[in-house]
């Protein structure tokens, strides 16, 4: 059995559309143009437990949408969504104890009251005996370094803070199925590192399934094996992160060191450059040229590196948003 | 059960975090409690009975609003309609916990410390003002009272409820609570016992749930109530708690199909 299992799901929405000035707001009044929004456009796809995958896409490509589905906070307009054998918008409490949600923009905890009494509140919502609950709480508070905080007041945390506490709120029950949305927004690098590494970690501690969407690149190309990529409601890609750039990075990017300078026109004529600052010369170069790019630069110059690499997964991510996908 | 007994608890601890927030809140009770009573006492300045009621009856039912204002009308619901707009009933939605026990929960923690209040602030007044006023002592009345105003309370929480489920529907929740919360005052008999409208309009009131907010258990408490008023009115009551209580259910259920968890 999957761990999570959609098919054919669709998740329309109305929206009221006016236009500006004031003789249209006036109109409004009495009726209002609707337009459907296609949020998810018939979309597809299996996961196993303890997979952890990232979904990427631009604003409004459906991302949260279907983590809401899947969460069962909101109502499919059509199609089947299953997670761990549940419907999920019946919200049975065998299914609710299994699952988390967390949204980085919003936040579970009591805004006026220490973080520990969010904690033992969820302790009595999930049932949780009380060796379980303060192991899970020390464990956690100590892999989020925050053991000195949680008998202060949320309002008075950083930011930062508060989202460790809102992931430890959101997983003192040990989630089977965890749905991460945007889990490092707003956080300084450091603290998105230490995100990363904890949602790694809490993944191979607990083989929890993990769903997390993000604008970071960063984040899935270090959390993720496997993206889901949509645009638009629909899915454009469905696979290994290493797959994509095999199948759709069409040039490959050679670096030179060169010990010598060189006038930037004649480098040029060799292959597409795309930087050049002495001694360091980038080409972007078709991937069937690259080789001979490499044999004439070795057999012409005096060359001190040289580096072959795959473009960048957010060029490629970039390009297929744009494009579409070639193959 | 103890997961709605950490919510009250919790909701409880939240109210000190805004002390003087509440402490003005009561005194705007008492203050409003102040003017009708002085009102009402200056009616009788002379005359002993003014529609039917004595002095001592009048003021009595206006001295006890204080503590109906926080047994029945305390309330947290109106944070609903917010947390259905911005999408923090997400919050609730994603837990293993019942909405309505919840706010069951939540609400008793505004009705206990309000009430608490309450019985503080009537012993001052009682003190300072010294008026003549009925302290019931028959049991009977006394009971029944405190279940009927116990069933005032459950009927003002679901039409509170309703009013805040509009939020999904429209982000414009204020103005009907606002004429709702008009026709509380005037109609609930806050500001005097609704039995002294011209009987044409006090028997359209009969029938309505606002009068069973405020006017019923009040009318009780004084004593002397004929059977048929109670019973009559106990099956209005009940009737409005059904019927409401359907209706809840019928909206929560087509609300969340439509609930978008905007702003999340």
């Amino acid at each position: 059995m999957y761990s999570v299992s959609v098919k054919n799901l669709k998740r329309y929405f109305k929206v009221y559309k006016r236009k500006s000035g004031l003789l249209p707001a006036l109109g409004s009044i009495f009726s209002r143009p609707v337009t459907e929004v296609k949020a998810v456009d018939d979309i597809s796809f299996n996961i196993e437990q303890g997979e952890l995958i990232g979904f990427i896409g631009p604003n409004g490509a459906g991302k949260t949408t279907t983590l809401k589905c899947l969460s069962g906070l909101l109502y499919p307009s059509s199609g089947r969504v299953e997670v761990l054998g549940f419907n999920p918008f019946e919200r049975k409490s065998e299914f609710l104890k299994e699952i988390s949600l967390v949204m980085g923009q919003k936040n579970q905890l009591w805004w006026d009251l220490p973080s520990i009494d969010t904690f033992r509140l969820n302790k009595e919502i999930y049932e949780l005996p009380d060796t379980e609950f303060n192991s899970h709480l020390d464990q956690l508070a100590k892999l989020l370094e925050v053991e000195d905080l949680i008998n202060t007041p949320v309002r008075q945390l950083s930011l930062g803070q508060r989202m460790k506490m809102e992931l430890i709120a959101a997983l003192i029950h040990k989630p089977k199925v965890l749905f991460l949305d945007e889990p490092t927004i707003g956080l300084d690098v450091v603290m998105q590192k230490k995100m990363r590494e904890f949602i790694v970690q809490y993944n191979r501690i607990y083989n929890s399934t993990i769903l997390l969407t993000s604008h970071y690149m960063v984040d899935v190309k270090q959390l993720c094996k496997r993206v889901i990529i949509l645009n638009k409601g629909k899915i454009i890609y469905d696979g290994n992160l290493s797959d994509l750039v095999d199948r759709f990075a069409q040039t490959k990017l050679i670096t030179v060191d060169l010990c010598k300078n060189i006038s930037e026109k004649e480098l040029n004529h060799l292959g597409q450059l795309r930087s050049y600052q002495f001694p360091k010369a980038v080409f972007n170069v078709k991937k069937e040229e690259a080789v001979t790019l490499v044999s004439k630069l070795l057999k012409k110059y005096e060359i001190e590196d040289l580096n072959i690499e795959d473009p960048e997964i957010e060029e490629i991510v970039r390009t297929i948003f744009s494009k579409g996908i070639h193959e | 059960m103890s997961k709605y007994w950490i919510s009250l608890i919790n909701s409880i601890s939240e109210y000190f975090a805004y002390r003087l927030n509440f402490f003005l809140w009561r005194l705007r009770v008492v203050i409003g409690i102040l003017i009708t009573y002085f009102l009402w006492q200056a009616v009788f300045q002379n005359q002993n009975n003014v529609f039917g009621y004595s002095k001592t009856g009048m003021l009595t039912y206006i001295l006890l609003i204080t503590f109906l204002q926080g047994l029945v009308l305390s309330t947290q619901t109106h944070k609903i309609a917010f947390e259905i707009n911005s999408g923090d009933l997400s919050n609730i939605l994603i837990k293993p916990i019942n909405f309505f026990g919840f706010n069951i929960a939540r609400d008793l923690s505004d009705k206990i410390i309000n009430t608490i209040f309450s019985f503080i602030e009537l012993f001052f007044l009682y003190v300072v003002l010294k008026p003549p006023v009925i302290v019931q002592t028959n049991l009977f009345w006394l009971t029944l009272f405190i279940f009927t105003a116990f069933l005032a309370a459950f009927l003002y929480f679901e039409i509170n409820i309703l009013l805040s489920f509009i939020g999904f529907w429209s982000k414009e929740t204020w103005a009907p609570r606002f004429i709702f919360s008009i026709l509380v005052t005037f109609l609930a008999g806050t500001y005097f016992p609704l039995d002294i409208f011209p009987n044409p309009i006090y028997n359209i009131l009969q029938y309505l749930p606002f009068t069973y907010i405020i006017f019923f258990p009040l009318k009780i408490y004084l004593g002397g109530a004929q059977n048929a008023f109670i019973i009559k009115g106990l099956i209005i009551i009940l009737f409005w708690i059904l019927i409401l209580g359907y209706f809840l259910h019928y909206f929560w259920l087509k609300g969340l199909k439509i609930y978008t968890s905007e702003g999340r």
